[in-house]
């Protein structure tokens, strides 16, 4: 066992026979690792999560309060019902602007020792992912606690509150993973930039984040419904307000979207330093 | 076994950009190892390759027999990379950089804290492991670097450019703490570089390389015992024609530079340089600066190519600098 642990802390050489399992290990050491470091990051600077709150409490205490008093949307509360959307909308905006990061470590020098340590390519991508997941889903607190100040009304239950909370950590794992898979593709901050700001706003207009499926034009409905926030928004709702959702059809629907690009991501990863 | 033993190796970038055009090279286990070039001379494409980040056109490398492209997860667990750009995380601390990469190199829980600490001792940083790496200076940001390359106790430990825009003092402290280190564990060392006398001081053998191809290799003294050439330049008062006359007449051969100086080439400058004096004095020439130089691998890189190694320094050195310092500044 001691041989065993001295050669694990230092990969001298020669494979031991122990090596699928070793990967095994290393694999989710370190892509725990870059969790890590994400959150160290944050909790140095939190400015970027704090100013990107500022826009999706907008979006609920203008937007969701005058469109509450003017629009007959089917909607009872309003309020309440754009909420897990405009989480979504903040969230998954950070999820996508991830991928500058990975632009900037592509030019810095990171990505290149990162690709030359023994982890593998499949967890420098699921690592960032859930990294940039974990900094998205802090908009969920600041939002649905916004929300709740101006008035919306969510089910009170801990464990939904803390399956709506995992549920955006896990939508945003694709959408982080979309945005290295751009970041992998575009390689320059320009064309990145470019691209993440092109298919945000859509992403989140041709969704059910602001309106219900149901009274959106035929070609519309259509686009929310290849959409994955759709239906990463109907499981928050569902869950949140306690409506009728699909949940397994919100569940598969997102995972097979995550699974797609996650796995493209890791296919793509290594033209992102060619 | 070779440390690395490539072999013929070729890549071209899309575009038809030829980087390396059949590159041999051998890295002795357990040797100080440079390739030296100019620019753009391949030594970043083959350290790209040796690191397992890009793949060969065609040719083979292998790092301690194994094969880059087929067996890339082993070369990964034997080496230690510090790219040319800096690979640290601004917004985060020293320590917190070091924790981080010792969990992604799989390094043993129970061991982290000790192996982190006993680096950053090694590379003086302990005092600064807390201050976050945007506060770092160069040469700093450098000793970092090589201290988390370490952590995995590597068999290789491949520098690129390791002390491109530092200044001298920074430059020797990276150094000592790398010689210290290589003379207590026996890691083989392979440096890319473009400062000649960096290879000539710290390499036990060097690589010429320039324009993807070796155009010479062999400890710097053979290197430059064989093509380079020891010389005495001197400075003499008016006209340079009486003293040229003098010199060729007994046999020397005499160049002249752009300052105005007399390059005489001298196999024992030390020796020549007073002869000469004297036999200019004699002349009635007088010598008003005079100087034995020895021979530099710059010297031998002209001889083999026609080209100084570091031409254009300055502008890159530059270029290095203000990325680093954006780099500091955006993150």
């Amino acid at each position: 066992m001691s041989m065993e642990e001295s050669e694990r802390s230092y990969p001298q050489g020669e494979l031991s026979g122990g090596g699928a399992r070793m990967r095994g290990e290393l694999s989710s050491a370190s892509i725990l690792a870059m969790v890590e470091m994400e959150i160290r990051r944050l909790m140095h600077d939190p400015s970027e999560i704090v100013a990107r709150a500022v826009q999706p409490i907008l979006w609920i205490v203008v937007f969701g309060v005058v469109m509450a008093r003017r629009v007959l949307l089917g909607v009872e509360d309003y309020r309440s019902f754009i909420a897990p959307g405009v989480v979504f909308q903040s969230a998954t905006f950070i999820s996508l602007a991830y991928g500058i990061m990975m632009v900037f470590e592509r030019e810095s020098g990171i990505l290149k020792r990162l690709l030359s340590t023994p982890t593998p390519r499949s967890s420098i991508v699921i690592g960032r992912a859930l990294a940039g997941s974990i900094r998205a889903s802090t908009q969920y607190v600041l939002v649905i606690l916004s929300a709740f100040l101006v008035g919306a009304h969510f089910k009170t239950n801990a464990p939904l509150l803390i399956g709506g909370y995992l549920t955006v950590i896990y939508v945003c794992m694709g959408f982080t993973a979309l945005s290295i898979l751009i970041a992998s593709l575009m390689k320059t901050r320009e064309r990145f930039m470019g691209i993440i700001g092109a298919i945000t706003m859509p992403l989140f207009f041709a969704s059910n984040a602001l309106y219900p499926i149901s009274i959106m034009p035929t070609a519309i409905k259509i686009v929310a419904l290849v959409n994955p926030l759709t239906y990463a928004v109907d499981m928050l709702r569902g869950m949140l307000l306690g409506l009728q959702a699909n949940y397994m059809l919100d569940l598969i629907s997102i995972t097979a979207f995550n699974m797609l690009v996650i796995a493209s991501s890791i296919k793509l990863l290594d033209r992102i330093i060619e | 076994m070779f440390a690395i033993e490539a072999r013929d190796l070729v890549k071209v970038y899309s575009g038809n950009v030829v980087a390396l055009n059949g590159v041999d090279l051998r890295v002795e286990e357990g040797a100080s190892h440079a390739i030296l070039g100019p620019n753009g001379a391949g030594k970043t494409t083959f350290i790209r390759i040796i690191t397992t980040q890009i793949k060969p056109t065609s040719g083979s490398a292998k790092v301690f027999g194994y094969d880059v492209t087929s067996q890339a997860a082993s070369v990964r667990r034997l080496i230690g990379y510090v790219p040319q750009e800096m690979s640290l995380w601004t917004d985060l601390t020293g320590y917190e950089n070091m924790l981080i990469y010792s969990k992604i190199y799989g390094l043993e829980p129970g061991s982290r804290r000790k192996v982190i600490e006993e680096l950053l001792e090694l590379m003086e940083l302990t005092d600064a492991s807390r201050r976050l790496v945007k506060t770092y200076s160069g040469g700093m940001i450098r000793r970092l670097e090589i201290a988390i390359a370490l952590m995995s106790r590597p068999r290789l430990l491949i520098l690129d450019e390791p002390t491109i825009g530092l200044d001298p003092r920074a430059r020797m402290m990276v150094w000592e703490k790398l010689l210290a280190y290589k003379k207590e564990s026996n890691t083989t060392i392979f440096f890319a570089t473009h400062y000649m006398d960096e290879a000539d001081r710290y390499a036990d053998r060097v690589t010429l390389i320039d324009k993807g191809k070796i155009v010479a290799e062999g400890a710097p003294r053979e290197l430059k015992a064989s093509l380079g050439s020891d010389k005495v330049i001197i400075k003499v008062q008016g006209n340079t024609n009486e003293a040229r006359a003098y010199l060729l007449d007994n046999g020397y051969s005499v160049e002249t530079n752009g300052n105005g100086e007399l390059i005489v080439a001298a196999k024992n400058p030390a020796h020549v340089l007073p002869r000469v004096i004297e036999g200019l004095y004699s002349r009635g020439v007088a010598v008003l600066e005079a100087r034995a130089v020895e021979a530099t691998l710059d010297d031998v890189f002209i001889k083999l190519t026609g080209r100084r190694i570091s031409e254009d320094e300055h502008g890159r050195v530059r270029e290095v600098l203000s990325t680093r310092r954006a780099i500091r500044r955006g993150s």
